[in-house]
């Protein structure tokens, strides 16, 4: 994603003259800067709150900037590690390592699920010998994706309460109801359903359009050597997919401490029966936000999972840049 | 690029797959396209049942009874959904005619050679996919400096630009508008800005489709930016109305054995109410996304494919 067909690009440096010669080229640029400086860069100093009793106050009339944030952002006294030690406490010990659980397994399962059933989907449609059922069941699978998580939300209540349509029929037959927001042991299953309705079809497009883009002659090469369908795929197919494959999920794997937070916040609608298998980190920090905890706490959560994502996504590109460079991300 | 060419005579007998395989595959396919829509079907169909129906036989796959008071009663005079429609495609439109004006404007000079600064802006919206300041300050920025809760602005302006569509867009217009086009233009005495208005963004209309259909669905579909900067019933939007509505429902129904005489079960929102919701909250998103797929699979694939 970064400049890396730049042969020889004039030396960036903040002088008058190169000022004025890309007069209209920073004009342009004005408006986006301003939107990344205001959305993305001001809460950046704001992770500081993780190493402070933070209280939010209102400024005397004489300080220096009257911002309550601001203000108390400053001026509330240092704590060290404090806030990083109330989450391990015995009491909230449990607690924290169950998110990060669900939190890291929920990601691995999407990532390798997702990763097999898009790439699977792509070879699918490409095989097919019907365009025209192709294009369509491409475009019925793609749908979803546009498709809201709170929508999803009815869906399952639809499916799933007393009286919805699984109960129903199970009432039918006799059989007991399923109890989806007070037993935990269906979470992982509809997250991963709905996860792969939502998704797949999306994330199969780039293989989809690579796979498309691939020369023909080298299938018609390895058939006249006598390779089946299968070895095509193992030694033509997929290393041509391998590098977008990599890319993809080098950055997977730097939201891995992230979560798609509208889809575990929905779908249980705050069920606390549930809440061990459907709370992420995410989820828990949005609580505490919401709560009567000190934002210290949530604040220390925050900088964890940005730290370590961020550390996450250094060392997986710099091992990826060692072995091959040609894929890395940067 | 096309996503299904059609394959070629002589390739298609020595390559393609058995007409066996193939029907499997069809048969597959199929089965999986049914289970896609289902969830469509069903919220559809139970929308336009009569509630009386829904109650005695529960979920049908075919309605015994059509009814459309549903909908009927859904946009009747002062009802919340025509304020969340309201707000909804007020945020949608402005939001995505921003997103287009700010990513067009930012992605065009870092497609150009001759821009000095274009490593320095990369890296500075790049950066951003990489860190950020977690939640707290975020919450903490848009309510205390921004101050945008509790304001229309909320529903749009932190999903309006994204470091992604800039790349995206970026490699979009680097693949597919000639350089020599821009050169020549500049010799012909058009400025940077003209230069950008009638040349590029012509010529990088399916790559800005994309960008413009990513943003208009993101902020059609925003729930989380409501949850966490509106307050007020009338600046919701659908997504967060008919979540609070679900949710509200669920909380009455689970509790009114304790809350008897207090909660009347039969005047709350029927079944076929809140699936007509559903309904009337993924429309118009179905309904634009045949004008903007043709669009949205070229641009999406060029714009990512070479990055």
């Amino acid at each position: 994603m970064t400049n890396q067909e730049t042969p020889a690009k004039p030396k960036f440096r903040w002088t008058a003259d190169a000022i004025y010669c890309n007069l209209s080229y920073l004009t342009m640029v004005l408006p986006g800067t301003i939107w990344l400086i205001l959305f993305a860069y001001l809460p950046m100093p704001g992770i500081i709150m993780a190493f402070k009793n933070y209280r939010l106050q209102k400024p005397p009339a004489d300080y220096w900037i009257q911002n309550r944030f601001i203000y108390s952002l400053i001026e509330s006294p240092w704590v060290g590690w404090d806030n990083f030690r109330y989450l391990v406490l015995p009491t909230n010990l449990n607690n924290t390592i169950t998110f990060v659980r669900n939190t890291v397994l929920y990601n691995l399962l999407f990532m390798v699920v997702g990763l097999v059933l898009s790439v699977l989907l792509a070879v699918i449609i490409y095989e097919l010998t019907n365009r025209f059922w192709a294009k369509l069941y491409h475009s019925i699978f793609f749908l979803p994706f546009f498709i809201s998580w709170v929508v999803v939300a009815y869906v399952v209540y639809a499916l799933a309460n007393h009286t919805g349509i699984i109960n129903t029929a199970l009432a039918s037959w006799n059989l007991p109801p399923l109890e989806i927001y007070k037993e935990k042991i269906y979470w992982p299953f509809i997250f991963l359903f709905a996860n792969i309705w939502k998704y797949t079809g999306n994330g199969s497009i780039l293989y989809l359009a690579i796979i498309t883009g691939i020369d023909r002659q080298l299938y018609e090469a390895a058939a006249m050597d006598g390779a089946n369908k299968w070895q095509q795929f193992w030694n033509i197919t997929l290393p041509q997919l391998i590098p977008t494959i990599v890319l993809l999920q080098i950055l997977a794997v730097g939201r891995i401490f992230g979560s798609d937070f509208d889809m575990f916040y929905t779908l249980p609608g705050g069920s606390a029966l549930v809440r061990d298998v459907t709370t992420t980190i995410d989820v828990y920090v949005f609580n505490m936000l919401r709560s009567t905890t000190p934002l210290g706490y949530p604040a220390a959560v925050s900088l964890v999972q940005s730290v370590i994502g961020f550390v996450l996504i250094l060392v997986t590109n710099y091992i990826v840049r060692k072995t091959r460079p040609e894929m890395a991300l940067f | 690029m096309k996503l299904f060419p059609a394959k070629t005579r002589t390739a298609r007998d020595m390559l393609s797959i058995s007409p066996s395989t193939n029907l499997f595959l069809n048969i597959l396919m199929v089965a999986c396209s049914l289970l896609t829509l289902a969830p469509f079907y069903i919220i559809i169909i139970a929308s336009v049942t009569s509630e009386a129906s829904l109650t005695a036989n529960g979920y049908r796959l075919w309605p015994e009874e059509f009814s459309l008071s549903a909908y009927t009663y859904l946009f009747r005079e002062g009802s919340i959904i025509i304020t969340a429609y309201k707000n909804t495609i007020i945020s949608t439109l402005a939001g995505t005619v921003l997103t287009i004006i700010l990513v067009m404007l930012y992605a065009y000079p870092l497609s150009r050679n001759n821009f000095r600064f274009s490593t320095f802006f990369t890296f500075f919206a790049f950066f951003t996919m990489l860190f950020g300041g977690g939640l707290v300050a975020y919450y903490m920025v848009m309510r205390q400096i921004l101050q945008i809760q509790n304001t229309i602005w909320a529903l749009f302006l932190p999903s309006s630009f994204s470091p992604f569509w800039v790349f995206v867009l970026r490699t979009y217009i680097k693949t597919n508008v000639p350089d020599e086009l821009i050169e020549a233009a500049r010799i012909d005495g058009a400025s940077e800005w003209r230069t950008l208005i009638q040349i590029v963004m012509p010529l990088s209309v399916p790559g800005l489709a994309t960008v413009a259909l990513f943003s208009a669905i993101g902020i059609w579909n925003n729930f989380f930016n409501v949850l966490l900067l509106v307050d007020k019933v009338e600046l919701y939007n659908l997504q967060y109305t008919i979540y609070s509505t679900l949710n509200n429902i669920r909380f009455l129904i689970e509790n009114a054995s304790r809350m008897q005489g207090v909660v009347n079960l039969a005047e709350l929102p029927s079944q076929t109410f809140r699936m007509a919701m559903a309904v009337v909250t993924i429309g118009p998103i179905i309904l634009a996304y045949p004008f903007f797929q043709r669009y949205f699979v070229r641009g999406l694939t060029i714009g990512a494919i070479k990055g």
